[in-house]
């Protein structure tokens, strides 16, 4: 859109258009050249040019928020997606913390000697994977201010996407040393070990080899959503070529 | 523009062409001027050299990686021991294929080994050609796939080499370390290769990440 005074140079899609007027300027119109975007330009040449830019600007070219094409609309849908995925993440981490933790079950029959008790405790494998299970869900809920800001500044978080994803990949490695180790023992409960003379200890202590089963499972599951929140920041970093 | 002395086109790079509202004797004075610092004339080769090294330096892990997780599966799959005292039912013996879990071991090195491997040629394109962007992408996603197989094999092979070692008094499960001694010490020993493959995955990962953000 041109006046016969002032020349528009589109810039950024045509979101935040420089006004450079070629008639003796007026200290609006050098302050609106000077920025790239047109916030407030006080002279009445400009006024004109400027209330429209100012209108698509905040429309985006009548696309709404999210949908808005090139690299930054790219990397916001993938910034959002990213949002959700830690927040779906953080489930069942948090549901295998406490399922692990609150697993405690006594049989009805006890000797002279002990009662029958299994705690997760009584496995360090086990105390391991609660405590890299608490430590995963507490970063998936401090991680998500990042995540925010990684959808309202979509091109110009690059060192907050590099950061997340290199503490992702930490957490991730931890989140499946623990979840293969409390694997591994649960293996050994139920199926015993006959070279070892390794007794499986799930044909009686059922709920408690129910209960930390299936905390292992949501740990993989987690593990699995971890693994694609890193590639999708991945995909975020990488610049295009512009 | 170009008929002045200072701004004949063999002396200037093409980096230094000026662009567009910018006489080419204003650019050739700030090149002249910047140029005293070091600043501009040395800016794109210093960028360069970080690339290649930070490839060179992605070369470097991945042997280091490849030897960890060969060491390690071979330490874990050559286990054999056969204990000098038998009774008329059982052979006192000890193999890693006895202990599921270490088999897994062995195959998960194995694979990771065999990833690393294959991924070198990749890696020295990097070194060669520093465009490469799909594949830098793609070594990534290989790489934390991989890096959670290994974790995964290592972590759980120390879970049973610690109940190997302890044992466990509420399940009722024998240490038989006290029996097998140079098993244990070889299934032991063989985590660390594992473990340090681990590490190694991480900082590749790291390494691929800056080299991304970087262009």
């Amino acid at each position: 859109m041109t006046s016969e005074s002032a020349t528009v140079i589109q810039m950024d899609d045509g979101r935040a258009p420089v006004v450079a007027a070629a008639a003796p300027p007026a200290p609006g119109a050098t302050a609106a050249a000077s920025s790239s975007y047109a916030t407030a330009p006080t002279s009445s040449s400009a006024a004109e040019p400027a209330a429209a830019p100012r209108k698509t600007s905040t429309g985006g070219g009548g696309l709404p928020f999210l949908l808005r094409s090139g690299a930054g609309g790219f990397r916001r849908c993938l910034a959002v997606i990213d949002f959700l995925l830690r927040v779906a993440a953080f489930g069942p981490t948090l549901a295998a913390a406490i399922s692990t933790g609150t697993a405690d079950e006594r049989l009805s029959v006890f000797t002279n000697f002990f009662q029958f008790h299994a705690r997760f405790d009584d496995f360090p494998a086990f105390t391991f994977f609660l405590v890299a299970n608490a430590v995963a869900a507490g970063y998936l809920v401090l991680s998500l201010p990042f995540s925010v800001v990684g959808i309202l500044r979509p091109n110009k978080a690059t060192g907050v996407r590099l950061l997340l994803l290199i503490c992702d990949v930490v957490i991730m490695a931890l989140l499946t040393a623990a979840a293969a180790a409390a694997a591994a023992i649960v293996y050994v409960a139920h199926s015993g070990n006959r070279r070892a003379n390794w007794v499986p200890i799930c044909f009686q202590f059922h709920g408690f080899c129910q209960r930390t089963s299936g905390s292992v499972v949501a740990t993989f599951l987690a593990v699995l959503v971890f693994i694609v929140l890193i590639l999708m920041a991945a995909c975020a970093i990488r610049r295009r070529p512009s | 523009m170009w008929e002045d002395g200072l701004c004949s086109p063999n002396q200037l790079s093409d980096q230094q062409v000026p662009y567009q509202g910018e006489t080419c004797i204003e650019r050739a004075l700030t090149m002249k001027g910047s140029s005293e610092h070091g600043e501009t004339s040395k800016a794109a080769p210093l960028g360069r050299g970080v690339s290649k090294g930070v490839s060179v330096l992605d070369l470097i892990l991945r042997f280091i990686a490849i030897i960890g997780t060969l060491a390690s599966a071979i330490a874990m799959g050559t286990t054999n021991e056969t204990l000098p005292f038998f009774t008329q039912f059982i052979r006192f013996k000890a193999q890693y294929s006895d202990l599921p879990t270490l088999t897994f071991f062995v195959v998960a090195n194995s694979i990771v080994c065999v990833y690393l491997i294959l991924s070198l040629p990749l890696s020295i394109v990097h070194i060669i050609r520093s465009r490469a962007k799909y594949s830098r992408l793609l070594l990534i996603f290989l790489d934390a796939a991989m890096l959670a197989l290994v974790t995964a094999g290592a972590s759980a092979a120390a879970a049973i080499v610690y109940l190997a070692h302890k044992g466990n008094v509420r399940a009722n499960w024998l240490a038989i370390c006290q029996q097998f001694d140079s098993f244990c010490e070889r299934i032991s020993g063989s985590l660390i290769g594992s473990f340090g493959a681990m590490v190694m995955l991480i900082l590749l990962i790291l390494l691929s990440a800056i080299a991304l953000a970087r262009r």
